[in-house]
């Protein structure tokens, strides 16, 4: 009796045990089929700062900073956190020891000292950064000092972005165009076919940190021998691919695959990532209508996002109806403002409108059918304007005219973009910085973000965040229109995986 | 005098309408070269505000735009590219970062590949559809076999595509859904890939084929020789196979080479659904892109095929018929 009572609490220790322990460890080994939404713009990740350079990249090249669970900047690269002067201008960064490029030799300051001018040379975010350096030398083999004309605090979360990467580099790599890729991460760069696949293979000599995983933090291991990123710009062959098990994940698929994807057997997983991002209306603010921030109001008045939402998604679960710029439990959250969004009150703005001299000029709605939902938003809009008096015209193009023309403040007064939702509000939209389209740039701007972006202790800094907010609910240089879901899937053997903005792979494996 | 030029130099009656030809032909390029050219350059968009990404700031775009050299004027862009194509090279493409010629002759394997196999499937349920259509004229099957080709004619390739798909590939396993296999797959997992895309196309271009071997067969066989074969007693199968049929070849052959050249141009819609990289699709996706080199080279590489096939069929007349030589 004793022993059975032995056995039987060995036995359940084991099944309590096992479980654990296959989740723990996804086995090694296999290549994964990774259909992908189309062709890398290009594989320097400072070439480009679309998100699809970034997601196969980061495989290849890893940043000083990089983002845990909770949306931190925390050390990838780097030892700890740098040591920031008495001021606030002097940031002093160490390497961890013995990390080793591709091409086997260590890293060392002076690739990060080269990698990073380069990165403040090209990318966008980079060049915003460089204006503000002073300086930027190695001090040591394995310490960098970072001196700044006013303090940075957005620093760490610019060099944990994945798009428009400060990525580390081996400083004999470094070129334009560049030819060969050698970094530092857990997959190396083997094989471009255009249009074809991208093909990563394991970095045996990777040196991982040695904290738990965390988001995109901590130990990294690569299990699966090779990453093939396979371009697949239609969405219903990405889908059917999963649903076939072809493709062991299948990146951003229409909210309609969902039920395909319920009823596809257990060897399939839907995705959903919630607040993966917002969609949302830039004004021209230079010139025409729309310069005159009572009519912004107005429009703002008029429109109804929670039927715009409704009418893109469907299903609630690929959607939320919410003015915050930020989702609840993050550090940015606020609801100043809020009390202006999704009214849809044709009759008050109406009265704006006329107070502010509306004459029935047309108002061009400037949208795309690349994304389906933009479209189908834009259209619901237009009737919410109708009804409020306003004459629209609605330009339909494809996205690389919209790309174009949204640089030229003649020829639009409204147009609809999305973005990811990132942890930072100064890594987007990119109407918050300087020169974007839509060219908002007034006193109040200039005084809030000053406010927001000196301010470095991130405790004091978030608050900071709710008269920014409040500033755009008022001067509506843009509106975020709520927040939306992703669906991507799958394969069930595919083990490992965390849903995120930009999936990685590293910490997966195939299972049987 | 006529007779006069022919006995003095042979030649000269072959020489001045050969160059007419070849001079047609050239203006014809450079013709296409300057539509192509300027067509691009007319649709809205471009390249570099979608290399460079959403977040890009208007000032980068305006240096990047420099860089490749799209901010000159267009004549200038023009000249500087037919001077490059005049010593033989179709340009680099802003995407991709690679040699045109080489991004084409990358794609022109599963292209072809697609068009032989489509062409195959399609002869094999055209010609003996057609045939069972014209020997049992007017009867259910010829009814059916009308019914299906105008189904298989009216039929977009993507729904039939997206339709066996989910049958044969997703339902049943036979087939992998989309793509070319592996960069190191065998030719059996290359063809593997191709079948469904194949069959797909071949299905629905069966029907024209249908339509024309039923309509050759039908003349063929009122004629008095099938008559005469009938009424010297040979079998009925002979009479059809081997009589018939074999006269009904060449419109058949005629039909199955036009099919053949508009599915190298035109699997587009096939290659996208099936993600295979071919011509058709890289065109699709060229112009999304805004790639001008890519654009630009393709067309005028189809174009030149064209031309060079018109050309030489030109040249076999003059060979063939001393009318055309002399007119």
């Amino acid at each position: 009796m004793a022993l059975n009572l032995f056995r039987r609490h060995l036995l359940a220790s084991l099944l309590a045990v096992l479980p654990a322990l296959a989740l723990s460890a996804p086995p090694k080994g296999g290549a994964a089929q990774l259909a992908m939404i189309g062709e890398p713009q290009s594989l320097d990740p400072m070439a480009s700062t679309a998100d699809l350079v970034g997601t196969i990249m980061q495989h290849v090249f890893e940043t000083l900073y990089t983002f845990d669970a909770r949306w931190q900047a925390v050390p990838m690269l780097a030892e700890g956190m740098p040591r920031v002067s008495a001021d606030g201008l002097t940031h002093t960064i160490t390497l961890r020891a013995g990390v080793k490029l591709h091409s086997g030799r260590d890293l060392d300051a002076g690739d990060v000292v080269a990698s990073l001018t380069r990165w403040m040379d090209m990318a966008p975010r980079g060049k915003a950064i460089g204006r503000d350096t002073v300086s930027l030398e190695a001090r040591g083999p394995r310490t960098i000092e970072w001196k700044f004309k006013v303090p940075q605090a957005s620093l760490l979360a610019q060099l944990a972005l994945p798009s428009g990467m400060a990525a580390i580099m081996a400083k004999e790599s470094l070129a334009n165009p560049m030819t060969s890729f050698v970094g530092t991460g857990p997959y190396r760069f083997r094989e471009r076919r255009p249009d074809q696949l991208v093909l990563l293979t394991r970095h045996e000599a990777y040196s991982a940190r040695s904290e738990a995983p965390s988001g995109y933090a901590g130990r990294r291991e690569a299990l699966l021998d090779e990453l093939r990123f396979v371009p697949v710009p239609n969405a219903s062959t990405r889908l059917e691919g999963a649903l076939a098990g072809q493709f062991h994940f299948a990146d951003q698929l229409n909210a309609e695959a969902l039920s395909r994807l319920e009823k596809g057997g257990p060897q399939v997983v839907p995705i959903i990532t919630p607040a993966f991002g917002f969609p949302y209306l830039v004004f021209n603010t230079r010139e025409g209508v729309m310069a005159q921030q009572a009519m912004r109001q107005a429009v703002q008045l008029a429109i109804g996002p929670g039927e715009m939402l409704e009418a893109a998604y469907g299903d609630k679960r690929f959607y939320t109806v919410e003015g915050n710029h930020f989702p609840q439990g993050t550090p940015f959250y606020s609801t100043a403002g809020t009390e202006v969004y999704n009214r849809k009150d044709a009759r008050r703005a109406r009265e704006m409108a006329e107070r502010a001299g509306y004459k029935g000029e047309v108002i061009r709605l400037l949208t795309s059918r690349q994304y389906e939902f933009h479209h189908t938003m834009v259209q619901v809009m237009a009737e919410h304007l109708k009804a409020a008096g306003f004459r629209t015209e609605m330009q339909v193009v494809d996205w690389a005219t919209l790309v174009q023309r949204r640089g030229d403040s003649k020829v639009w007064d409204i147009y609809m973009t999305h973005s990811g939702q990132l942890p930072e509000p100064m890594l987007s939209p990119p109407q918050l910085g300087e020169g974007a389209p839509g060219w908002w740039s007034t006193p109040g701007k200039a005084k809030a973000l000053g406010d927001f972006n000196q301010q470095t202790d991130p405790a004091r800094r978030a608050p900071l965040w709710a008269p920014v907010q409040q500033l755009v609910y008022t001067e509506v240089p843009y509106i975020h229109v709520g927040k939306f879901s992703s669906l991507s899937a799958r394969a069930a053997r595919l083990e490992g995986y965390v849903p995120t903005i930009w999936p990685f792979f590293w910490n997966t494996g195939l299972g049987r | 005098m006529h007779l006069g030029v022919l006995t003095r130099a042979p030649w000269l009656a072959w020489g001045r309408p050969v160059l007419a030809r070849l001079w047609g032909m050239l203006m014809v390029l450079g013709l296409v070269s300057v539509l192509v050219f300027v067509l691009t350059r007319l649709a809205a968009g471009d390249p570099v505000a979608l290399l460079l990404g959403d977040q890009a700031s208007l000032q980068d775009i305006a240096q990047a735009r420099a860089r490749y050299g799209l901010d000159a004027p267009i004549v200038e862009q023009y000249l500087r590219w037919l001077g490059e194509v005049l010593q033989g090279h179709l340009g680099q493409s802003i995407f991709l970062q690679m040699p045109v010629h080489q991004v084409l002759l990358d794609r022109v394997e599963p292209t072809l590949s697609l068009a032989l196999l489509a062409v195959g499937v399609a002869m094999l349920i055209g010609v003996p559809s057609g045939l069972a259509a014209a020997v049992w004229r007017g009867r259910w099957i010829d009814q059916w076999v009308s019914t299906l080709a105008m189904l298989g004619a009216s039929m977009p390739s993507f729904w039939m595509g997206l339709l066996l798909i989910q049958l044969l590939a997703v339902g049943l396993g036979w087939f992998p859904v989309s793509g070319y296999g592996a960069p190191d797959a065998s030719w059996a997992q290359r063809l593997h890939h191709l079948l469904l895309p194949a069959l797909v196309l071949g299905m629905l271009n069966s029907a024209l084929i249908t339509r024309f071997t039923r309509a050759a067969m039908l003349d063929i066989l009122g004629e008095d020789y099938i008559r005469t074969a009938r009424a010297k007693g040979l079998p009925e199968v002979r009479v059809i196979l081997l009589h018939a049929l074999r006269n009904a070849l060449v419109p058949i052959l005629t039909v199955l080479g036009l099919t053949l050249a508009l599915m190298i141009g035109g699997a587009v819609v096939t290659e996208t659904v099936f993600n295979l990289p071919g011509l058709g699709n890289l065109v699709v996706r060229a112009v999304l892109r805004r790639d001008y080199p890519v654009i630009q080279g393709a067309l005028l590489a189809i174009a030149g095929v064209y031309v060079l096939i018109n050309g030489v069929i030109d040249l076999l007349y003059l060979w063939v018929d001393p009318r055309v030589r002399h007119g």
